[in-house]
């Protein structure tokens, strides 16, 4: 075999090889990036009270997480356990009371976004921003001291007024 | 010389199991590589000289011996400090044993030419076939037994050549003066530097993307990686049929880097996926050292020294290209993983599995986080047991196998850039093979 030809064999192998990993995706995997929580993040279709508390909750994760500075993801995670929430704290200097003022802007974000998508009528969700303004501050920090009791009293006091929100559903 | 040369690959797949169980960090255990194939570069040339001197047979045996010995020690360590100190023992012993090796090689073989080729090929087989030797039997043994199988290997290798140092020993010694020794062939050793740092990053990069990043066992990586030393048969195969030395060192270092290249574009993070660059990388090393090996060899002598010059320049090539590698692939192991974290949660909070379970799931997944904190994380556990409810149990599977993408995209993605680099090192030493004038074999 000729040298020249070794050395264009190597070349086309070689382009054959790239281009065909490019061509499947090879420079774009990688893992996704996460969405800036201060933009506004569409809300589907709900369905069912389930999905209302779903979206509620993401909504409220995000505007907590937009007021803090920080990502939603990171938020959620220290939310997970209060040694995580410790961690968190530790990292970007947050004490428990910007927190809970974090959640507490969160909570009202997640009422304006459910309204905006049609899940929540006007006339539910004045009262229940208000509400949510003036929640006391030790009471948002116990929501975020037991971040499950956050998601129980979303999905309880979504619960509660079942009926009635049923009734304003699209 | 083989068993020599696959030494300085040899521990790549045993790489993990050193780090966990001498508690140390990536940069650390590289240095396990690092300072073998540091002194290997800074030994050789004064290695064949002494070599010279006291005569092939003996340099060989005493090489042999220290080798033996220092692997001894490199399998009884139970300290970084004590391995990294005895694999540079080892490396002495080594640099003696390959560089006589190439003096002994004419009268066994039949000429200097012929031995030249036989010393080159035993090189790039021996750098191809480490990984895969080292991984089995880090799986099937222990990653000591890499260290204490070369005791036997080196000293059944030392007792043909006892007969050699014995008569030299009687006939006093073989050359009483040093030669004059002509310059060494700057450009093939240039060359052969900077495809051995991309061959060294090709080797150690991929194992830990098999082991580290996507959780293979090392026998199962060693299997992945046997690619390569079956690739490079074949271009040895290959290398026969084509006499100009500097086209056969042009197309394996493109193949080289093509197959790097590949490697930082893999587009998924499956095993089938790798063959294909393997398969380049094997056939172009192949092609490529024993190449620039030969040139730098042709017409020189003594052969020793030269030989001693090559053996120099592969190791500092590899010493470079880890040294410059680690830093940045470490960094963007950390980085890639932060990135898949925040991808994973987004993917749990984006599920339309019950707030409450979505919670616990987090919480799990967190812990587990903090469990294996600095590494790439296997998720499963996070998620057993699994809800009960048949449409719950599918939506949370649907979740790990999700979030496991995430995982999988940030450890393949963590070692694109350093993959990529690697490749530039291959494609820039076309430039010194360039230059290199052609050799008459």
């Amino acid at each position: 075999m000729r040298g020249r030809a070794l050395v264009i064999g190597a070349i086309v192998a070689s382009l054959v090889l790239v281009g065909a990993y490019l061509a499947a995706g090879g420079s774009s995997y990688e893992p996704e990036k996460v969405q800036n929580p201060c933009k506004p993040r569409p809300w589907s279709n709900p369905r069912s009270l389930g999905e209302i508390a779903n979206q509620f909750t993401t909504s409220a994760l995000d505007g907590a997480a937009c007021k803090l500075g920080v990502s939603r993801e990171a938020l959620a995670r220290a939310l997970a356990t209060p040694e995580a929430r410790k961690r968190f704290a530790e990292k970007y200097g947050i004490d428990d009371r910007k927190l809970a003022q974090a959640v507490r802007a969160g909570l009202v974000r997640a009422v304006d976004d459910a309204e905006e998508a049609g899940a929540l009528s006007p006339i539910l969700a004045g009262p229940l921003r208000e509400t949510l303004k003036n929640i006391p501050l030790e009471e948002a920090i116990e929501l975020v001291n037991n971040a499950k009791s956050l998601l129980g009293n979303v999905q309880g006091f979504l619960g509660l007024g079942s009926s009635l929100i049923e009734k304003f559903l699209p | 010389m083989g068993v020599v040369l696959a030494d300085s690959s040899i521990v790549v797949l045993a790489l993990p199991d050193i780090y966990r169980e001498l508690d140390t960090s990536v940069s650390g255990v590289t240095w396990v590589l690092v300072s073998f194939n540091l002194v290997m570069a800074l030994a050789a040339v004064p290695a064949a000289l002494v070599a010279r001197r006291v005569g092939p047979g003996r340099a060989a045996a005493v090489g042999l011996a220290i080798f033996a010995g220092a692997g001894l020690a490199c399998g009884l360590a139970d300290t970084l400090s004590t391995l990294i100190v005895a694999r540079c023992v080892q490396a002495l012993g080594g640099a003696a044993a390959v560089t006589a090796a190439l003096e002994l090689l004419p009268a066994t073989v039949g000429s200097e030419q012929r031995a030249a080729t036989v010393w080159a090929a035993a090189g790039a087989t021996g750098a191809a076939l480490g990984p895969a030797l080292g991984g089995l039997l880090t799986e099937l043994v222990s990653w000591q037994s890499i260290f204490l199988l070369q005791v036997p290997v080196a000293l059944a290798a030392a007792v043909p050549i006892l007969a050699v140092a014995r008569h030299e020993m009687a006939t006093g010694v073989i050359e009483p003066e040093l030669r004059r020794t002509g310059r060494p062939h700057l450009w093939a050793n240039l060359a052969l530097a900077m495809v051995s740092a991309a061959i060294a990053a090709a080797l150690f990069l991929l194992v830990l993307l098999l082991i580290e990043g996507w959780r293979l066992s090392p026998i199962v990586a060693a299997i992945v990686v046997s690619v390569m030393p079956v690739a490079a048969v074949v271009g040895g195969k290959l290398a026969e049929t084509v006499e100009d030395a500097r086209s056969r060192a042009a197309a394996g270092a493109i193949l080289v880097s093509g197959g790097l290249a590949g490697l930082a574009f893999l587009p998924k993070a499956t095993i089938a996926l790798t063959i294909p660059p393997q398969i380049l990388v094997g056939i172009g090393l192949s092609l490529v050292l024993s190449a620039l090996t030969e040139t730098a060899l042709g017409g020189r002598a003594p052969q020793a020294i030269h030989g001693g010059w090559t053996i120099s320049a592969r190791h500092a090539g590899v010493v470079i290209g880890l040294l410059a590698l680690t830093p940045i692939f470490t960094h963007e192991i950390e980085q890639q993983r932060h990135d898949a974290i925040n991808a994973g949660t987004a993917v749990i909070l984006d599920s339309p599995v019950n707030p409450l379970l979505k919670l616990e799931l987090a919480e799990r997944v967190s812990e587990r986080l903090e469990e294996q904190r600095g590494k790439v994380p296997t998720i499963g556990p996070a998620f057993e047991p699994l809800p009960e409810d048949p449409g719950e149990r599918a939506e949370v599977q649907q979740l790990q196998a999700e979030l496991q993408d995430q995982l999988d995209r940030g450890a393949t993605h963590a070692f694109s850039t350093s993959f990529i680099l690697a490749a530039l090192l291959g494609l820039i030493a076309l430039f010194p093979i360039a230059l290199s004038k052609e050799v008459e074999l």
